[in-house]
C-alpha cells in the first residue's frame, strides 16, 4: 500500500506543479483575455478595451459564420478567456456549445459574468411572431442574427461590452468609458458627418433617425446640406429595391432605407433553384432593381446568371471585418459596404 | 509640390510634342509619354494619400473641438438619454421586439433539449447468409464466448429494409455543477439505454468527471454516434473486435485539459468490463470471480494550432481488461473448458479536417485514419477433457486499419472513399503449443451523400471486399446501402 501511495505522489507532484505554474502565468499577465466569436465583435471589443486586454476572434471574417468547424484549438482560446462574447440569436448554435464545453472554463458559460451575448440589447428584426417550423428553412426563433450590419446595433453592442468590462475590471472603468465615448464619436461622425454631430451630438441624431424624423428635423433646422457620412451617401437611394443572396442584409437595408425584395435562397439555408430564380428575374424587371448583394462565401453562379439576364449588377461584399482587406475594423467595414452599394445603386 | 509642378510642365511639353511625331523617334516618344503618365499617376496617388491624412488630422482636431464644446453644453438634455428612450419605444412597437420573445425563450430553455434521430436503411449484399453472419467466420476473428446470448445484441443489417433504431436524446444543465445526457435507442422489439451519463461542469484546473453509461472516448469511431459517422457502418476492425456497439459500458471517466498552448486532453476510464466480445466476463464455478471495474481505458488527444480552416487531431489510446471465455471443445452442447486472462488493445487515430469557409459545406474535406491492434492473453483455467492443459497459455492477436476521406464536391453534396484492411498480423497460439497464422482481408467502400438541410441526409454507399475465411479460402462480397436519416428537435452542435 505504501508503495502505491508513494508512486501516486511521484506521479501527481509534477502534474500539480504544471497546473500551478500555468495558472500562475495566466493571472500574472494581468491583461483581460477577451474571446469573441466573430471579427466584428472583436473589432468593437478592441476599440473599447484598448491596450488593457487581449482580444481574439474565432472566425476570420472570410467564412460563413453559421457553420464553423469546432476545432480543438478554438477550445484553447475559450479555456484562456476571461470574457466570451457571442453574436447570439442562434448564429453560433452549431459550433459554440462544444467550444465552451470543451474549454472546461466555467467562467464563460452562458449565464455567467464572463459570457456576454451581444444581442441582448440590440434592435432585432424578423423575430417570428407566429409558429415556425423547419419547413421554413433556417429560421431563427430569436430573430434574424445578422444585426451587426446596422451601425446603430454596433453602437449598442459597444455599450454592452463596455458595461461588462467595467463589471469585470472596475479598476479600469474610466479607460473603458473613455474608449466607448471615442468609439461612439467615430461611429457617429462616420454615420452623419462631423458637421452634424458637432452641432447636434451623435446620440441625438441617432434618436431622431430611430424615430424616423431625422430628415424632417434637419430640414427644419436648415442643416440638411451639412449632413455627411453614410447617411448622406445612402440618402439618394432611399426606397430602392435590392436582391440579396441570404437574409443577411436586412439590418443594413433597414437602417439605410433600402428594400430587400427577395433573396436568391428560396428559404434561408436552401441554395437557389431554377424556378425561384425565374421569379426573381421578373421581380428585378418590374422593380428596376439595380443591385444583387451577396457575401464572398456564397456561390456567385446564380447571381451572375441573373445579372446576365437583367440590368442588375452583382456586388460581392464581405459582411464581416476581415472578409475584405479594406474591412480592417468595424467602421471601415460599414464604410466599405456603403461605398460599394451606393456606387452600384447610382 | 514643386516636383509635382515640374513634372506637370514636363508632361505638358511632352504632350504638346506628341501630335507631331518624327517618324524615327515615334517609339521612343511613346515610351517617354508612357513613363510620364505613370509618374503623374503615382503623384496623384501620393497627393490623394496626403490629402487623406490631412483630412484625418482635421477630423481628429474637429473631434477634439467637439469634445470641448460638448463639455460646455452641460445644461442640454443628454443625447444618449434621448436615444435610449427612442430605442425603448421602438422595441415596444411590436414589429421589432426583443423582450417578448426573450421571455418565451427563457421559459423554453428550462426544458431539457430533446431530439429524435430516425435512421432507415435499405441494405443488400451478395453473400448467402448475409454479411454480418459471414463476418463472424472471418479468419482469426472467431469469437467464441460462452453465453447463450450471442444473438441478443445483434444489430447487423438484414437484407432489405431496416430501421436501424430510433434514438431519443435528452440533455440539460442540471444545476451549476452538473450536466446530464440520456440517449435511449428504441428498436422495433425493445428499447435499450445507449448512453446515460452525468458530466461535471465546474471542476477547476481543466478537469471533468463523467459517470454513468457512455461510449468510451478512445477514438473518433468509438465516441461518435452512428448518425455522426461519414459512412453508414463502422470500419470492419471495430465491429469484428468490439461488436456492433463498440466500447459502450458503465463506469467513470476522468479527463484533463492540460494548460498547454495547444489542445492536449488526457482521459482515463474505469469501466465495468461488460463488452461481450473483447472484455467478456463470466465468473462463476469454473472461472474466478472479479469485481468491477474490470476494464481500464486511457487516451490522449493532441491537436496543434493550425491556421485558417485546417484542423488536426491525433489520438493514441490503450485499454486493458479482464477477459474470460467458456468453450465447448467437442461440440456436445456442454461447455468443457474455460479460459481466463486479459485482453488489451491499443492504436492511434488521426483526423484532419479542412473547413473551406464556403456555404453549404462545399470544398470541406475530412481525412481520417485509425490503426487498431488487439491482444488476448489467456490461460486455461479448467479443462474437463484434457486436464493436462490446465495452466497452459492461449493467446491471440488481431489488427486492422482504415483510411477514409470525404469531400464536399458541390454545395450540400459529399463523396467519400474508405479503404480498410483487417487481419494483417492475426495469429492464434493454442494451449497444446500449436499456433496458426491467417491471411488479411480488405474492403473498399464508396459513398455519396446529399444533405438537404442540417436535419436530414440521404446517403448511397457501396462496398466491395475480399475476406479471408476460417477455412483458409477467400470470399468476395458486394454490399450496398441506401440510407435516409433525419433529426427532429433541437439543433445539435457538431463536434470536431
Amino acid at each position: 500500500m505504501k508503495r502505491i501511495i508513494l508512486g501516486l505522489c511521484r506521479a501527481l507532484i509534477p502534474l500539480a506543479l504544471i497546473v500551478m505554474l500555468s495558472s500562475g502565468t495566466i493571472s500574472a499577465a494581468g491583461k483581460l483575455n477577451i474571446v469573441c466569436t466573430t471579427t466584428d465583435l472583436a473589432s468593437i471589443a478592441k476599440a473599447i478595451a484598448g491596450e488593457e486586454a487581449q482580444v481574439t476572434s474565432i472566425t476570420t471574417g472570410m467564412e460563413d459564420p453559421h457553420f464553423i468547424q469546432a476545432k480543438p484549438s478554438y477550445m484553447i482560446h475559450a479555456r484562456d478567456a476571461d470574457l466570451w462574447v457571442r453574436v447570439g440569436m442562434g448564429l453560433e448554435v452549431g459550433w459554440e456549445p462544444p467550444l465552451i464545453d470543451g474549454s472546461r472554463n466555467a467562467a464563460i458559460r452562458p449565464g455567467s459574468s464572463g459570457h456576454l451575448d451581444a444581442s441582448e440589447k440590440v434592435l432585432r428584426l424578423e423575430v417570428p411572431t407566429t409558429r415556425i417550423t423547419r419547413a421554413m428553412g433556417d429560421v431563427h426563433p430569436e430573430g434574424n442574427p445578422h444585426y451587426w450590419l446596422d451601425p446603430l446595433n454596433g453602437r449598442i453592442v459597444a455599450g454592452e461590452i463596455a458595461k461588462r468590462l467595467i463589471k469585470l475590471d472596475p479598476a479600469r472603468a474610466q479607460a473603458y468609458q473613455k474608449n466607448l465615448e471615442s468609439f461612439r464619436n467615430h461611429l457617429d461622425d462616420a454615420m452623419f458627418g462631423s458637421m452634424l454631430t458637432h452641432r447636434l451630438g451623435g446620440a441625438r441624431l441617432w434618436a431622431w433617425q430611430v424615430k424616423g424624423d431625422l430628415e424632417r428635423r434637419l430640414t427644419e433646422l436648415g442643416m440638411l446640406k451639412d449632413a455627411g457620412g453614410w447617411w448622406a451617401a445612402m440618402r439618394p437611394f432611399k426606397g430602392q429595391g435590392i436582391i440579396t443572396f441570404h437574409k443577411s442584409w436586412i439590418y443594413f437595408s433597414n437602417r439605410f432605407g433600402l428594400k430587400v425584395l427577395d433573396e436568391l435562397e428560396p428559404k434561408p439555408g436552401v441554395p437557389p433553384s431554377g424556378p425561384h430564380l425565374k421569379k426573381i428575374v421578373g421581380l428585378i424587371e418590374t422593380n428596376h432593381v439595380k443591385l444583387i448583394l451577396q457575401e464572398p462565401f456564397y456561390p456567385v453562379k446564380a447571381a451572375s446568371l441573373l445579372a446576365s439576364q437583367t440590368k442588375a449588377k452583382v456586388v460581392v461584399i464581405a459582411n464581416s471585418v476581415g472578409g475584405d482587406p479594406l474591412a480592417k475594423d468595424y467602421i471601415s467595414l460599414i464604410n466599405l459596404i456603403v461605398s460599394r452599394t451606393s456606387k452600384a445603386l447610382r | 509640390m514643386k516636383r509635382f509642378i515640374c513634372t506637370l510642365a514636363a508632361c505638358a511639353i511632352a504632350l504638346a510634342l506628341a501630335p507631331w511625331p518624327a517618324a524615327a523617334g515615334q517609339d521612343a516618344q511613346g515610351k517617354i509619354i508612357e513613363e510620364l503618365r505613370k509618374e503623374i499617376q503615382e503623384l496623384r496617388g501620393e497627393m490623394n494619400s496626403q490629402r487623406q491624412s490631412y483630412e484625418n488630422k482635421m477630423g481628429d482636431m474637429q473631434r477634439k473641438l467637439d469634445a470641448l464644446s460638448r463639455r460646455v453644453e452641460v445644461n442640454k438634455p443628454s443625447g444618449e438619454e434621448e436615444l435610449s428612450a427612442a430605442l425603448a419605444k421602438q422595441k415596444g412597437g411590436g414589429t421589432v421586439s426583443a423582450e417578448g420573445s426573450s421571455v418565451a425563450a427563457a421559459i423554453q430553455s428550462m426544458n431539457p433539449q430533446a431530439s429524435v434521430i430516425l435512421d432507415t436503411i435499405y441494405y443488400n449484399d451478395d453473400t448467402d447468409d448475409g454479411f454480418s453472419e459471414m463476418s463472424h467466420k472471418m479468419a482469426g476473428f472467431g469469437h467464441s464466448h460462452g453465453g447463450d446470448d450471442e444473438d441478443e445484441h445483434h444489430h447487423g443489417l438484414k437484407k432489405g429494409f431496416n430501421l436501424r433504431h430510433v434514438e431519443l436524446a435528452f440533455s440539460a444543465e442540471v444545476d451549476p455543477y452538473f450536466k446530464g445526457y440520456a440517449n435511449v435507442a428504441v428498436t422495433e422489439d425493445n428499447a435499450e439505454i445507449h448512453e446515460a451519463y452525468i458530466d461535471t461542469s465546474a471542476l477547476p484546473w481543466g478537469f471533468k468527471l463523467r459517470a454513468g453509461k457512455f461510449f468510451s472516448n478512445f477514438s473518433r469511431i468509438n465516441s461518435q454516434h452512428t448518425h455522426d459517422w461519414d459512412f453508414v457502418d463502422a470500419p470492419l476492425i471495430y465491429t469484428l473486435t468490439l461488436g456492433d456497439h463498440r466500447l459502450l459500458d458503465k463506469g467513470a471517466q476522468l479527463s484533463w485539459l492540460a494548460p498547454t498552448p495547444f489542445h492536449l486532453l488526457f482521459g482515463v476510464e474505469a469501466l465495468q468490463g461488460d463488452n461481450e466480445m473483447m472484455f467478456n466476463y463470466l465468473g462463476g464455478d469454473n472461472l474466478p470471480e472479479k469485481n468491477g471495474p474490470r476494464l481500464w481505458v486511457g487516451w490522449l488527444k493532441y491537436s496543434p494550432n493550425l491556421f485558417g480552416g485546417h484542423g488536426l487531431e491525433i489520438g493514441p489510446y490503450f485499454a486493458r481488461g479482464v477477459h474470460q471465455e467458456a468453450h465447448d471443445g467437442n461440440s456436445d452442447g456442454t461447455e468443457d473448458h474455460w479460459l481466463n486472462g486479459h485482453s488489451q488493445f491499443y492504436g492511434v487515430d488521426v483526423v484532419y479536417k479542412y473547413d473551406s469557409g464556403k456555404a453549404y459545406g462545399e470544398g470541406d474535406l475530412t481525412l481520417q485514419a485509425d490503426y487498431f491492434r488487439r491482444a488476448k492473453d489467456l490461460s486455461v483455467e479448467q479443462h474437463d477433457l484434457a486436464p493436462a492443459l490446465i495452466g497452459k497459455d492461449r493467446t491471440a492477436t488481431q489488427d486492422g486499419y482504415y483510411v477514409q476521406g470525404v469531400y464536399g464536391f458541390l454545395p450540400r453534396w459529399r463523396a467519400g472513399l474508405r479503404w480498410e484492411q483487417v487481419g494483417l498480423t492475426n495469429k492464434d497460439t493454442f494451449p497444446d503449443g500449436t499456433s496458426a497464422d491467417y491471411d488479411a482481408s480488405w474492403r473498399l467502400t464508396g459513398m455519396v451523400d446529399f444533405t438537404p438541410s442540417h436535419f436530414s441526409r440521404l446517403r448511397l454507399q457501396s462496398a466491395y471486399g475480399s475476406y479471408a475465411m476460417d477455412g483458409g479460402e477467400d470470399q468476395e462480397a458486394w454490399q450496398v446501402w441506401l440510407q435516409l436519416m433525419v433529426s427532429l428537435g433541437t439543433h445539435g452542435a457538431h463536434k470536431f
